[in-house]
């Protein structure tokens, strides 16, 4: 029997599974490192999501994917772009959301949501990955501290310093001159941080400020990455409990719709209904802590 | 929309748009042969200036078509690395970088046109070294500073011996209190002064010559040009038809004839074939793609490099794309203003209103008024990453069109004929987000 739904976002640095149940409630959510191999992530990812829900893949009645590999996944029935899905993802996390601020891996995007929920506007990081988390990662690196200490160590900032270059490689470059002229970690780090915010307020102004806005992808778990973008909005940021599934949230969401809708052959009064309340009211509802599940070996 | 694999379906071009290649192919073979035969042969930039050389009968290299032509033939890669070994960066404009490219190979060829034929030069991958040095150079160039400085390059880079004249084009601001599109006190004051130059310019050809200025001839190209203006204006505005039956990849493909293709009956007779195939296929239902579902606007320059897979990528999105800044407001586009009885003027008035020589407000009219006339639900904006001209006013003409027509618009980045800069996915994916949103839109009845 086919009771569930599935949302797949292969991201450029992790695969993000949510699957719902007809109903609209989050049954699972895993969220995987991809590893070096692209398709081996997509497959702990989805598992550990079946795993948790506690089905099997035949239990999946409809499949929709987003992200750079979503045409590469084969249970999807559908794809839509990150756009579309994340856009949808926020809203039915925080349905007074006018503003999308999404800053993955590799890219970062702005999206403009109507009243109505549909996309209005949206504007994207151009072809450098400075500002989103592989930037973070490269400094990490040059910097010597652990990802997830950065953020914390970035709010200890005490001098104020800039990091002035917009290429990430470059940026890589200032952060170890700035170390070697003896500027301590923690002001490096604000600087870092302070440049993520510059170029994630370049792409709001192309798209216009408006709030509530919220911030999804795996930057808005670094306080210090939200703490600078607040500052540099002069607006708070609505946060979801976890920021990273908002865009696989979505497309489960579009993948609910298809079965649903008139004709889809489903008892759709009773779990249309539910299905839109959970959507809309999944603030009242939490979702259930993902699991992360890392692969075996680098990063990437 | 679906984007799980589906069978690919493929622009349904123009017929007569194949009619382009021989005239193409027929004028750069009288370009190759231009110093077996004895002509003087005139290297120039931007606007088409052409039908004063035509009238002179002097050959005449276009760099903007020349460098598309490379591209379109993946010939450009020799020039551009020589350009580049030469000290121009990447970043500059990929046509003047491409141009000056071969300006470095004949330099490096050392001798004048070997006497080899554009196609024993096309068989041999040797287009950009094989073209005829110029005898002369007139520039003419709206608007870009790089095009301003780059016939001074390609003087410099033939010795300063090479004679030049310089037409200094001024550009369109539209901020007075008076200022029209095509009107005003301040644009009648730039088309007189451009009228001037003009008419220097042809003693400056008089003296290269050393003949008479043949003005008679000049009117008589400017009367094919006029006609061929103004089929090619009627065929693009029967576009508003459901389907459009041709879209701006064919009429970027149909360019040349309103561009660097000498002024005569063939370019009437090629816009009057491709009007008649444009009425017939509105008679027949018949679109410039398999299936219509979204209309939309490309602003911004061609990438030449990708004329056809692009033609065909936004025919597999059931996209087409009706109509474009740079087909739709250049190209002896404003033809009523040419009279005959003294041609200058009109020509002036044509170099004025090209794509990139408007300020912003007055462009962004124009847009909206092909918007509204063509009923487009997107637009593009195709950001050349070399032309700072053309992509300058992108963030000024998408907030223009989002507020004031409520479309969605996708900002892709690309180049002119340089494809190192074109990255497909994501142009995909900006794309298939505006569709995304078009298609949402219709389906809860909120039309742009």
């Amino acid at each position: 029997m086919k009771n569930y739904v599935m949302g797949v976002d292969f991201g450029s640095t992790t695969t993000k599974t949510v699957i719902l149940d007809l109903k609209g409630k989050m049954v699972a959510a895993c969220v995987a490192s991809k590893g070096s191999i692209s398709a081996e992530g997509v497959q702990v990812s989805m598992d550990g999501a079946l795993a948790e829900a506690g089905i099997s893949r035949k239990e999946i009645l409809r499949a929709v994917s987003t992200g750079y590999g979503r045409r590469m996944i084969d249970i999807a029935d559908q794809s839509y772009t990150e756009i579309t899905c994340h856009a949808r993802g926020a809203v039915a996390l925080f349905p007074h959301a006018r503003l999308v601020i999404d800053i993955g891996g590799q890219d970062s995007k702005v999206i403009a949501v109507g009243g109505d929920g549909l996309v209005s506007q949206f504007a994207m990081n151009d072809r450098c990955a400075a500002g989103t988390g592989k930037f973070l990662e490269a400094l990490a690196r040059a910097v010597q501290v652990p990802l997830e200490e950065m953020g914390p160590m970035a709010l200890a900032a005490t001098e104020k310093l800039t990091i002035s270059n917009m290429c990430a490689t470059f940026a890589e470059t200032e952060v170890i001159s700035l170390l070697a002229e003896g500027q301590s970690k923690p002001s490096v780090l604000g600087a870092v941080h302070a440049a993520i915010a510059s170029r994630t307020v370049g792409l709001v102004a192309r798209v216009g400020m408006r709030e509530p806005a919220v911030m999804t992808g795996g930057v808005a778990k670094n306080k210090a990455a939200v703490r600078f973008i607040e500052q540099a909005l002069g607006a708070k940021l609505l946060l979801p409990p976890d920021p990273q599934i908002a865009g696989a949230l979505g497309a489960a969401l579009f993948a609910l719709d298809e079965v649903t809708s008139p004709g889809a052959g489903i008892d759709e009064e009773d779990q249309a209904d539910d299905a839109m309340l959970i959507a809309r009211g999944c603030a009242t509802k939490p979702c259930q802590k993902p699991k992360e599940v890392p692969l075996v070996g680098p990063m990437h | 929309m679906n984007a799980i694999a589906q069978p690919l379906k493929k622009a349904n071009r123009l017929k007569t748009s194949s009619l382009n290649n021989k005239m193409v192919n027929d004028y750069w073979t009288d370009v190759f042969n231009a110093k077996a035969e004895g002509k003087l042969v005139c290297w120039y930039e931007g606007v088409a200036i052409n039908p004063l050389m035509q009238a002179a009968d002097i050959r005449w290299v276009h760099g903007e078509a020349w460098s598309a032509l490379l591209a379109a033939r993946n010939n450009e890669q020799e020039a551009q690395t020589a350009a580049e070994h030469r000290g121009y960066m990447k970043e500059l404009c990929s046509y003047a970088r491409t141009h000056i490219g071969c300006g470095v190979l004949a330099q490096n060829r050392g001798v004048e046109a070997s006497g080899s034929s554009f196609s024993d030069a096309l068989g041999a991958g040797k287009l950009g070294e094989r073209i005829p040095a110029p005898d002369m150079f007139i520039s003419a160039y709206p608007y870009c500073s790089t095009g301003q400085q780059w016939d001074e390059m390609l003087f410099r880079l033939f010795g300063k011996k090479v004679p030049i004249f310089n037409i200094s084009v001024p550009w369109v601001w539209g901020n007075k209190p008076d200022a029209i599109y095509l009107g005003g006190a301040e644009f009648n004051e730039a088309k007189q002064y451009m009228v001037k130059q003009l008419r220097a310019c042809t003693k400056f050809i008089e003296e290269q010559t050393g003949k008479k200025y043949n003005w008679d001839s000049l009117v008589e190209i400017m009367s094919y040009t006029k006609t061929a203006g103004r089929l090619r204006m009627e065929a693009m505005e029967l576009c508003n038809a459901k389907p459009a039956p041709a879209s701006f990849f064919d009429w970027t493909t149909s360019l040349a004839p309103v561009n660097f293709i000498p002024g005569g009956p063939g370019i009437v007779e090629y816009f009057e074939k491709t009007k008649v195939e444009i009425v017939q296929r509105i008679a027949d239902d018949e679109g410039g793609i398999p299936q219509e579902k979204y209309r939309l606007f490309w602003d911004g320059i061609m990438n030449w490099n990708k004329i056809g897979w692009l033609a065909n990528k936004f025919a597999n999105y059931d996209a087409n794309m009706v109509a474009g800044r740079y087909t739709h407001m250049g190209f002896w586009h404003e033809h009523e203003s040419i009279d005959l009885n003294d041609p200058l003027e009109g020509m002036a008035v044509n170099y004025l209103v090209c794509p990139i020589n408007l300020s912003a407000p007055l462009m962004i009219e124009q847009i909206i008024k092909l918007c509204k006339h063509y009923e487009i639900d997107g637009m593009v904006l195709h950001a050349a990453r070399t032309c700072r001209a053309f992509s300058n006013p992108q963030y000024l003409i998408a907030d223009a069109v989002q507020k004031r027509l409520g479309l969605p618009v996708a900002m892709i980045e690309g180049d002119m004929v340089d494809e190192s800069f074109y990255k497909d996915e994501l142009v995909n994916s900006r794309i298939e987000a505006m569709l995304e949103s078009i298609e949402a839109r219709k389906r809860v009845g909120i039309a742009a």
